[in-house]
């Protein structure tokens, strides 16, 4: 008797928690930080390829269409920092003796304060 | 509340002998507010319908038998208050991403091979030797584990996990959650070997990160975490092979 | 329901919880090239060690002494249990906890990282291992993964069995055993065989016990000819919650919780129970006192309390207070947090700000099947261990956490002879055993699968059991209590011949094993009423009302309840105690009760 049930496979099972949702827009929200890491690379590129060539990327990125693009690829990259930082206390736990440390504070520990720490040694440089 | 007071459940029902297709099937049930998911269900087969099969034995949330999908969401049902529905309706279902055996009984085949390839107990040479007596083991190298030991193998995170449900070769929250409690016990010395079936195809990669196996989990073992913290350790692992292969330097 | 197909080893275990899995773990050291069948009708970690909270008995602790944990255990049965067979268990308990410890058990520990002990009750020093209040959820999941690392352990998980199967020696060779999925009868057999299928406490409507307790390991060594040993006694645990059953380990008691009737005085002190010490008092909680009392004296207490008028009225019947506020949210939840966590979810209490309802509750038998201090039957090949056996160290009431010592240590002791038995007697015939389980799976089909049948149902024949017995064999009875008993059980079991069930298919067939499982029930009431009828003096758990002394001339002895055929009641005989180094005394509770006199000689 080989009578198991074996449910149907279900394609649409990410809309069936609203974990799964939260999970692929992490997911969808990794596009836009790789695809701000091409514009990013494609500035050094044009930065060597002589001024005239970046100035003129750097107008063409002024454009209302690319400054748009600008500000969806910076909410998804936060969004995108924050769901890691959130993790980040269950990937790395950090003991004191028995107790674990809390999750908000790891977070800071961990997350929030070297991503703080690292963006205000940019800016400063950046800005010196 | 009138003592007359009822309820509805909405149960799934397959006979492999008789049935090809699932079938739901509504029961009347007395409404009693200290009842649980579980009673309602006993109370059926009890007085209405002896055929209907499910597991449960301790009724308090500890052997880990009568995990069901309860409106959608995998809960222990002897946990699930029918207060926290009424006055609606209930649909029992068995939990997803295991094959059924009849009504609300699920395989677990899988995970007992699962669990078994993790080698989910002490590795180590003295470990049948007594006469030292016990090893050593501070409260705060007991915290280092002791969440990952708390599994009562229920299976909710299974049924939770989209990634279960399609990768055979994934070992699934439970079982690398009860590897990694291992692997962090100060008195076992198995880790390289427990990696070794870490390591393979997706076992341990498989995972994404959903996180719902966490959120599940009625006994906060936290799965998922265990899942990130022993990736980190099988990628240690899998970079010293890498350096120096057959695993000399571990 | 075909016949399945035969397997063979060389030990079979009926039972996969803390008893048969240490057993199998015993054998598969012992003798490597043996294969072990554990055969279990749920997946051996739901087996209910599971559910055990407060903790495990050995000492190990400098301040403690075996001859200590000896004498606690022997005035806590109340001079029922044999000397031989406690001091075999207190002299092994300590290596087969650290055993246990070696193969994962997650102990709690004291700062330095040894083993830490906490109080429990009856006992006169803290000896009492745990895993904060989880303890028989560790050991048995430990015990299992163990088990997985023994190639030659088999499991035969979600098996039923239904049968003993001898050979025409008259030696134990196996089991006949339903396979859950497929419905079929399978004949399991084996050169020796170990029952370790737990206890019984399913005879009665509001017990800790979960639903696989149902006496059917008693049941089966019953019927193939073993007596059930010391039936009557029935522990009640003081402090189960109201309505469900559900326990609250005695280990909140051992962390300092106190008892308190409707008027919130401590009244065990009313009891000769000791002296009630301000909870701020050091030398709080006291050992073998109030609220460390052993479990029978406290239960009783309740019942005279709620005679008396001084208990709280629920909807779910008379109720004391556990108070643990005093203890703090820190100690609760380092403790004892399942504690915290069962009465939130089940009573609506948070200990922390409220006291909890509690009410004694069946939770443990202390008879069962006769064995000696090898865990052997008068059946040869047959060996018992664990909450089914009765050897006798518990006697007359168990001291809480030495039940699940008791599991690991005559576990092994079981698993070391049956495999020593197997290698003196390999040879059996096995066309004999397989037409016997055969037999056996068609038996049951034609009991419980006819059709034709216009009998009652499971339900209405278990809750008249329920009745009889809570009612006729509760804390306190009397010779008409349990006549009626004897009476309703003889008449239930013969309505069960005709009982009707509605699901005659194969796979899976829960309701059958339900009819099976009320099967056992019947014939173990029946022993415990009967023995308790018999039984003319009061005597730890066994409380007569109309014999309340308890009287060594005539009954420091064993029940015996040997099985009758054509529904005539059990017959009855005795077995004198052992009696070594520790003559009958009196058993005293309270400020310097653990004193020990001298042991005494030989009497
Ligand atoms: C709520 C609770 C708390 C407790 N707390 C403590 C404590 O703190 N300390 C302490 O010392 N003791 C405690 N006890 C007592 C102790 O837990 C039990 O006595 C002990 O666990 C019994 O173990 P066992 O191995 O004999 O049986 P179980 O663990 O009950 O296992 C029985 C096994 O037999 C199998 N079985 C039964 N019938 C069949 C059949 N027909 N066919 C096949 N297999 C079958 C079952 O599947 C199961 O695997 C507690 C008990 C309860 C109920
Ligand atoms: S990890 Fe949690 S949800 Fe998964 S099996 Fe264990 S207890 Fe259940
Ligand atoms: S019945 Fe044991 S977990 Fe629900």
């Amino acid at each position: 008797m080989s009578g198991q049930y074996h449910r149907p496979h279900r394609w649409a099972w990410f809309l069936e928690r609203p974990g799964y949702m939260r999970f692929m827009v992490r997911e969808l929200t990794s596009f836009f930080v790789g695809g701000y890491l091409v514009v990013f690379l494609i500035t050094l590129a044009r930065l060597g390829g002589g001024e005239a060539a970046f100035a003129e990327w750097v107008a063409a990125l002024a454009s209302p269409g690319w400054m748009a693009a600008h500000i969806v690829a910076l909410v998804a990259a936060v969004w995108h920092a924050v769901t890691w930082f959130a993790a980040v206390p269950q990937a790395m736990p950090i003991y004191l003796g028995e107790e674990r440390l809390p999750a908000p504070i790891a977070a800071i520990v961990m997350g929030y304060g070297p991503w703080l720490t690292v963006t205000a040694v940019i800016v400063w440089w950046v800005l010196r | 509340m009138p003592a007359q007071d009822t309820m509805t459940l909405e149960i799934f029902r397959y006979h492999p002998e008789t049935d090809s297709e699932p079938r739901f099937q509504s029961f009347e049930v007395p409404y009693n507010e200290d009842w649980v998911v579980l009673d309602a269900m006993n109370w059926i087969k009890d007085h209405v319908d002896g055929s209907l099969t499910h597991r449960w034995s301790c009724r308090m949330g500890v052997c880990g038998s009568c995990g069901m999908m309860v409106n959608g969401e995998p809960k222990l049902t002897c946990a699930a208050f029918l207060k926290d529905y009424y006055p609606f309706s209930i649909k029992v279902e068995p939990l997803v991403n295991f094959a059924v055996e009849r009504d609300l009984v699920v395989s677990l085949d899988g995970f007992m091979e699962k669990l078994q390839a993790v080698k989910p107990y002490i590795v180590r040479d003295d470990v049948n030797d007594t006469s030292g007596g016990e090893y050593m083991q501070t409260p705060a190298q007991l915290a280092q584990y002791k969440q990952y030991s708390m599994c009562i193998n229920c299976m909710l995170c299974y049924a939770a996990c989209p990634v279960a449900g399609h990768e055979d070769e994934f070992l699934g929250p439970a079982a690398l959650a009860l590897g990694h409690r291992y692997n962090k016990d100060s008195r076992d010395q198995g880790q390289s070997e427990r990696l070794d079936v870490m390591l393979m195809g997706e076992a341990i990669w498989g995972c994404t990160f959903v996180g719902e196996c966490t959120e599940v989990c009625p006994k906060h073992v936290d799965p998922a975490g265990a899942i990130q913290q022993a990736k980190a350790g099988a990628a240690q692992e899998y970079f010293k092979r890498f350096v120096a292969p057959k695993g000399a330097g571990a | 329901m075909g016949h399945g197909t035969t397997q063979q080893h060389d030990v079979i275990i009926i039972g996969g919880g803390g008893a048969g899995l240490r057993a199998a773990i015993a054998i598969a050291q012992e003798n490597p090239s043996f294969s072990v069948a554990c055969v279990s009708k749920v997946y051996p970690m739901r087996s209910h060690t599971v559910t055990a909270e407060g903790g495990a008995a050995a000492s190990i602790k400098p301040n403690d002494s075996l001859e200590d944990h000896i004498y606690d255990t022997i005035s806590g049965a109340d001079w029922l249990a044999d000397q031989d067979a406690v001091e075999y268990f207190v002299n092994e308990a300590p290596a087969e906890m650290i055993q246990l410890e070696h193969w994962g058990c997650p102990w709690s520990r004291e700062p330095d990282g040894s083993v830490a002990v906490r109080p429990f009750g009856g006992m006169k020093i803290e000896r009492t291992w745990f895993a904060a209040d989880k303890t028989g959820f560790h050991m048995l999941h430990s015990l299992f993964q163990t088990t997985l690392k023994y190639g030659n352990i088999v499991r035969y998980d979600e098996h039923f069995a239904t049968k003993l199967l001898l050979d025409d020696n008259g030696n134990c060779r196996g089991c006949a055993a339903i396979e859950l999925r497929t419905g079929s009868t399978r004949a399991i057999l084996g050169k020796s065989v170990i029952i370790c299928t737990g206890g019984a406490g399913k005879a009665f409507p509001f017990t800790t016990n979960g639903s696989i307790k149902t006496g059917d390991g008693m049941a089966m060594a019953y019927r193939a000819g073993v007596a059930l040993k010391d039936m009557e006694f029935i522990q009640y645990h003081p402090t189960g919650l109201p309505g469900t059953g559900i326990l609250i380990t005695e280990a909140s008691r051992g962390e300092g919780g106190i008892l308190v009737n409707k008027d919130g005085h401590r009244f065990l002190q009313d009891y000769d129970l000791g002296e009630a010490l301000d909870v701020s008092d050091p030398r709080h909680p006291q050992k073998r006192a109030m609220e460390l009392g052993p479990r029978d004296k406290l239960s009783q207490c309740f019942i005279k309390e709620r005679d008396a008028g001084r208990t709280i009225e629920t909807k779910d019947g008379h109720v004391m207070h556990l108070d643990l506020r005093h203890l703090g949210e820190a100690k609760i939840d380092k403790k004892i947090p399942f504690v915290r966590e069962l009465a939130r979810n089940y009573a609506g209490i948070d200990p922390v700000h409220q006291p909890i309802p509690v009410r004694p509750v069946v939770h443990y038998v202390m008879g069962g099947i006769d064995t000696d201090t090898d865990a052997a039957t008068n059946i040869p090949g047959l060996y018992a261990a664990g909450e089914c056996a009765c050897v006798s160290i518990n006697g007359a009431n168990r001291l809480g956490s030495n039940s699940l010592t008791e599991l690991l240590v005559f576990g092994a002791q079981a698993g070391r002879h049956a495999a020593r038995f197997a290698m003196d007697h390999p040879d059996y015939d096995v066309s004999a055993l397989e037409a016997q389980a055969a037999d056996e799976g068609a038996r049951v089909r034609r009991t419980y699968f006819d059709a034709s049948r216009k009998g009652e149902r499971i339900v209405t024949l278990r809750t008249e059991l329920h009745d009889a017995m809570e009612d006729g064999a509760g804390i306190y009875r009397d010779a008409d209590s349990l006549q009626a008993a004897c009476a309703t059980v003889t008449d239930l079991r013969e309505r069960y011949r005709n009982v009707t069930l509605d699901d005659h298919t194969n796979s899976f067939n829960t309701e059958l094993t339900a009819a099976l499982e009320l099967g056992s029930l019947l014939e173990v009431a029946e022993a415990m009423a009967n023995s308790g009828l018999k039984r003319t003096e009061s005597r730890g758990s066994h409380q007569r009302t109309d014999h309340p002394e308890r009287n060594d001339d005539d009954f420091l002895a064993h029940s015996m309840a040997f099985r009758q055929e054509g529904g005539a009641p059990p017959r009855i005989d005795y077995k004198p105690v052992t009696i070594t180094k520790w003559p009958p005394g009196a058993r005293t509770y309270g400020a310097g009760s653990g004193l020990k006199k001298p042991a005494g000689e030989t009497t």
